[in-house]
């Protein structure tokens, strides 16, 4: 239907600039665009929900860790970034997954999610802030929904969105919805996105008043592990190298946030949560 | 049995832990951590590096004759130079390990492709997730706490060209 409305208005164009002179051909295509961008036609609402559905997938892959002071602590650094973040009024909410894997996820809406395999490597908050912040970063920019939309499965993304939308929570969109969600993951973003969530990241960690240097550090990290580690499998295959993400780090800092360099890393009070007995 | 292993592994880390790297460009040593540090030298490009600490973006390396702080972007790490144990990971499972059985099957527990692709979405899970969620004044109260995170302005950085 949606696609149908575009080739319609798309169709359209020629035909009324020429008929009519003073109209902005440039103000019809991007309504033209704006038909297909799905992630402007998601609602906070519906992102929220998308989210939801999301994170039930990740939930099922893998539950949270038993330890409601590390969720609660996770949360709370999390909510501080968010709020130093573009979109501080979402329904923000973080967690801790069982795994020994090592790897982080968000989902539309506010949703983020680290696993104890990850915070198990991490030295300090800053680093834990720095991880936080580049997933805070992916929901800021809705990359998650700009993924789907460019969904290449059997149906295209933005046709499953749009069903989704259109027939609130019918059992079969849903199932189409969980599908497109589960390439994305296996799949993982766009890598420019990743390539900007680095980049807001370590911002929005500055911004809350951390050291800029913890998701450099954790991206440095992963770089001197062994690839091999089957607990780095699907973080590597998803995310560009380290190499490249440290490189593009290089250029994009230089000097500039020297300034804020000796912001806390927080190291004390990491380890303190770390080591409490759940 | 599992924790007899895990205090052999804990004593023995200390041996493992030497991390290497290299320099991509050439950089400025300095004497301390800090951009207006007394500069020692120059560690050039494609130096190797032993890494001893780091520092709020500074790496404190050892490099032939050549010692002192670098930049830490300078420097990419050797893979698979990474001490076994690095961060926590020793510490939070011996302490899993101390107060319930339950951590030996749940160190086991991966999350890759397989697990995913198989995955019933769980709703309750999600519902447990917002029982933990903060607000915004647990966040500044947070915040506030020792040591104090104090907010400033920054703009988002540029794509280098």
């Amino acid at each position: 239907m949606r696609r149908a409305l575009l080739a319609f208005a798309l169709a359209l164009v020629p035909a009324v600039a020429a008929a009519q002179f003073n109209l902005n051909i440039n103000k019809i295509l991007d309504t033209g665009k704006n038909i297909v961008d799905a992630t402007k036609d998601v609602n906070e609402k519906q992102e929220a929900d998308i989210g939801a559905e999301y994170a039930a997938v990740l939930l099922g892959a893998s539950p949270l860790l038993v330890n409601p002071e590390v969720q609660r602590y996770v949360n709370r650094v999390g909510r501080w970034l968010s709020l130093n973040s573009e979109r501080p009024d979402l329904n923000w909410q973080f967690g801790v997954l069982d795994t020994g894997t090592i790897n982080a996820f968000s989902t539309p809406g506010g949703y983020v999610l680290i696993s104890r395999g990850l915070l198990e490597r991490l030295h300090n908050e800053a680093e834990l802030a720095g991880v936080l912040a580049h997933e805070v970063a992916h929901v800021v920019k809705k990359h998650h929904l700009t993924a789907m939309k460019k969904g290449k499965g059997m149906e295209a993304g933005a046709n499953i969105l749009s069903m989704y939308l259109d027939q609130q929570k019918s059992a079969a969109a849903k199932e189409k919805l969980v599908g497109g969600m589960k390439e994305i993951m296996l799949r993982g973003l766009d890598k420019d996105d990743e390539f900007e969530a680095d980049r807001m990241g370590v911002v929005i960690a500055a911004r809350a008043g951390y050291d800029p240097y913890g998701l450099p550090s954790v991206i440095q990290m992963l770089q001197a592990s062994n690839p091999k580690d089957s607990d780095l499998a699907l973080m590597f295959e998803t995310h560009p190298a380290p190499g490249a993400r440290l490189d593009a780090l290089d250029r994009a800092i230089g000097g500039r946030l020297d300034r804020f360099a000796k912001q806390p890393q927080a190291a004390e009070r990491y380890a303190g949560v770390m080591r409490a007995k759940p | 049995m599992r924790i007899a292993l895990a205090l052999l592994v804990l004593l023995a880390a200390p041996a493992f832990a030497q991390e290497t790297g290299y320099a991509v460009r050439d950089t400025e040593i300095k004497k301390e951590p800090y951009s207006d540090a007394q500069t020692l030298g120059t560690l050039a490009e494609k130096a190797q590096v032993k890494v001893l600490d780091r520092q709020n973006g500074w790496m404190q390396i050892e490099s032939g004759t050549q010692a002192g702080w670098v930049r830490m972007l300078a420097i990419r790490m050797d893979t698979g130079s990474s001490g076994f144990m690095s961060g926590f990971k020793s510490l939070f499972s011996v302490a899993r390990t101390g107060s319930s059985g339950r951590a030996v099957t749940t160190g086991v527990r991966g999350l890759d492709k397989e697990d995913i692709k198989n995955a019933k979405p769980n709703p309750e899970e999600v519902k447990k997730l917002a029982g933990f969620a903060a607000s915004r004044s647990d966040a500044e109260k947070f915040a506030a706490s020792n040591p104090k995170l104090a907010n400033q302005k920054i703009d988002y950085l540029q794509a280098a060209k």
